[in-house]
């Protein structure tokens, strides 16, 4: 008999509770800033409340069902009308949902106990006992205390009787009467009872599909796939670009013209192929922001209601596409931005309103695409950083050289707060600053292959930017050499490549700092053969090139001796022994089945972005 | 071979319940995510057995039996749906709406295959 896999289910589940829980709290939030629930949203708001019950005991999540039932069953009597939505009962029911996320979590990792189900519900039951007593017209006054749901727990005790089903074919049940689980209507009967009914059926659907519904409701003809599998097929895709670029290799040393030209037709249109669907695997992996944005709204009002602030929330770029392999290891760095934002950025009501700010402060967070990257900006209208309490701290640790402090610009400055072991939270709150810093941001950030800056203005807010690839997975890039090696230049990272002429370096300090004059702008020149310790061809920076490259809001000007052709590589992660070598922040095969190395831009414009800066100021 | 249509707004239901068809033999199953979508299949392909959810967006599971009872088509076909309760009340609904009969949610894979057979003969 079938034999079902419940922990496939489970992960259903899961995954479909989410949707769920933000339906719902999408639902409760706006009930809760506009004081009112109308019957079609209470209609929703039950309707989820009931597939999150159903949901979880068929994947037999009893404490999870149990205390959802409660809930759900005050929703019907409340869009039954036997009670009246009362306005804080949004609070209770966002409040109910941390409960049963909490059981959730609890049940997915194993049982819960008895203790356990009463410590974490205690509290909501509590408050919607007082929601019937107060507002029930026939209270059962004498009970101090009751369940309204209990008598008839349905499901278990129908099943353990050995019903589960009727049929409605006569009027009182008889053979399956009262342990049923299914059950018949009269068949025969049917279809006269049915016209006439169907006839008389009310024309107007209890239903208009608003949008979250239709969102929601994720058609049938869309499948879920295991990550993993287009993980795999992205793999194969890579392959295929590597055999490609062996095949192409030997075209080139094809001798015979007419052949060659032949081929090297067909392989264009190969790799273009080869292109599109890579492509379309891509964009199998892409999430809309959004799906991201819907987690922010009920963190914020949390931690506003916890600092006592006034949080507005704002997003744009709703629709801006993500690679899903990177919204996990985005999340969290967003979350702890917004409510660095909020705990430190924003102020008090009071303290807003005698600066003469609105009372309510505005966080704002937007995505969008630009040169093959996604930009994500976070923005609060708060009190800004101290950026001079940030960079005397760095001074006081001996981060920073109070000579090198001197030239640093304003928002350099802030970018301090990146470095770890520097917190200026004034106290450890609750909220934020519990050990993990702005630096654990980054880090998570660079990971994703990203950068972050800031932007801040004392009294004005700040801003965060992060800017992300839009895959990890395949890059453009150029070959460029440095003595006997070729490396790989990521495509996206380069702004600018020049031959310098002897006017344009400059030398600061001991001799060893040079910068490139350009435009009016220094930017440090990296030889990046010293870098990574390969001997030169030439050490005359105006002999070899200069490509000036982008990492975040800093640029630096690479010196190698000479550039090759652009090509397309596959990123494969290097093995651990590799993971520090300076300059190298992943590797490729070559068509030749050699291995490439590619340059990891960010880390070197990290390491070199003030050097020299005391001339540039 | 009977074609089913399993209409549940919730993925992993469907994928439940057409688990537990195609165990029983029933392989012919197509999948609806609302009413209104169940009513799009119904009536683009004739299916010997409609099984339904009753909360559901757009269209509930009683809207969809009264609609379907009400074509010539399923006049006499059996549906039935799920419900998580056995009220009077849903079977009341139920009568009125024309259903064949019910299955209590989370089900038993046994007793639905027990229902589909009852009706399919």
């Amino acid at each position: 008999m079938a034999n079902f896999d419940i922990n496939k289910y489970r992960s259903m589940f899961l995954e479909e509770a989410q949707d769920l829980f933000s339906s719902l709290e999408q639902i409760l939030l706006e009930a809760e800033s506009s004081g009112s629930l109308d019957d079609q949203t209470m209609q929703e708001l039950f309707r989820d409340m009931h597939t999150l019950k159903g949901g979880a005991a068929s994947v037999e999540y009893v404490d999870f069902t149990r205390f959802t039932h409660e809930l759900e069953t005050f929703l019907d009597r409340l869009r039954n009308h036997e009670f009246a939505y009362r306005p804080e009962m949004a609070d209770f029911f966002l409040q109910s949902l941390d409960v049963m996320k909490e059981l959730m979590l609890l049940e997915s990792d194993g049982a819960v106990t008895p203790q356990q189900y009463d410590d974490i519900t205690a509290a909501s039951l509590e408050r919607l006992q007082e929601f019937v007593a107060h507002t029930e017209t026939t209270p059962a006054q004498n009970e101090a205390f009751g369940f309204f749901t209990e008598p008839e727990p349905q499901a278990p005790s129908a099943e353990a009787e050995g019903g589960g089903f009727g049929f409605f074919d006569d009027p009182e049940p008889a053979e399956s009467g009262k342990k049923e689980a299914f059950g018949f209507f009269e068949q025969a009967e049917a279809p006269e009872v049915a016209k006439p009914t169907a006839a008389s059926a009310p024309a107007t659907p209890t239903e208009t599909g608003k949008e979250r519904v239709a969102k929601k409701s994720s058609m049938s003809n869309t499948i879920r796939v295991d990550l993993g599998k287009i993980e795999n097929l992205m793999n194969n895709i890579g392959e295929l670009v590597i055999a490609t670029s062996m095949i192409s290799q030997f075209v080139d040393s094809l001798t015979d013209m007419k052949l060659k030209n032949s081929f090297i037709e067909k392989m264009d249109l190969l790799e273009r192929h080869i292109r599109e669907l890579q492509e379309s695997v891509m964009s199998t992996r892409m999430v809309p922001m959004e799906d991201i944005y819907a987690k922010f709204p009920k963190m914020i009002r949390d931690t506003a209601k916890k600092l006592d602030k006034n949080v507005e929330f704002n997003h744009f770029g709703d629709s801006v596409e993500i690679d899903k392999a990177m919204i996990e290891g985005l999340t969290d760095p967003l979350m702890h931005i917004i409510r660095n934002a909020i705990d430190h950025g924003i102020e008090s009501p009071e303290v807003r309103v005698a600066e003469g700010k609105t009372e309510h402060g505005t966080l704002m967070i937007g995505a969008e695409h630009a040169n093959g990257q996604i930009i994500i900006s976070i923005a609060d209208d708060g009190k800004g950083i101290d950026v001079d309490r940030v960079a005397n701290k760095a001074v006081e640790r001996g981060i920073l050289s109070s000579e090198q402090l001197a030239v640093l610009g304003h928002n350099e400055k802030a970018e301090l707060i990146f470095h770890p072991g520097l917190s200026t939270a004034e106290k450890i709150t609750d909220v934020s600053g519990r050990g993990v810093g702005m630096d654990v941001v980054k880090n998570n950030i660079t990971k994703l292959g990203g950068a972050v800056g800031i932007k801040t203005e004392a009294g004005k807010g700040t801003t965060i930017t992060i800017v992300l690839p839009l895959t990890l997975a395949i890059l453009d890039g150029l070959n460029v050499t440095i003595g006997d090696m070729t490396v790989i230049l990521p495509l996206a990272s380069i702004v600018e490549s020049l031959q310098p002429t002897a006017g344009m370096i400059k030398t600061v300090g001991d001799g060893s700092e040079e910068l490139l004059m350009l435009r009016e702008e220094f930017i440090p020149v990296v030889r990046l053969h010293r870098y990574m310790n390969i001997p030169p061809k030439n050490d005359t920076l105006t002999e070899g090139m200069l490509i000036v490259v982008r990492g975040g809001n800093h640029k630096v000007a690479l010196f190698v001796d000479e550039f090759r052709n652009q090509q397309q590589v596959v990123v494969k992660p290097l093995d651990k022994n590799f993971h520090n070598i300076q300059g190298v922040g992943g590797a490729t095969v070559r068509g030749d089945g050699t291995i490439g190395l590619i340059l990891d831009v960010l880390g070197i414009v990290d390491r070199f972005k003030y050097m020299g800066s005391e001339a540039a100021a | 071979m009977a074609k089913i249509l399993v209409v549940d707004d919730s993925n992993m239901l469907r994928d439940m319940l057409k688990f537990a068809l195609q165990d029983g033999g029933y392989t012919d199953v197509t999948e609806a995510a609302d009413g209104e979508e169940g009513l799009r299949k119904a009536e683009e392909t004739q299916y010997d057995l409609v099984i339904t959810d009753i909360n559901m967006p757009k269209m509930n599971g009683f809207e969809l039996v009264q609609a379907l009872r009400g074509k010539e088509s399923y006049a006499k076909s059996p549906l039935i749906v799920l419900t998580t309760e056995q009220s009077d009340a849903m079977k009341a609904k139920g009568r009125e709406a024309g259903a064949t009969g019910w299955i209590i949610k989370p089900f038993v894979p046994e007793q639905l295959l027990q229902v589909v057979e009852t009706v399919l003969k």
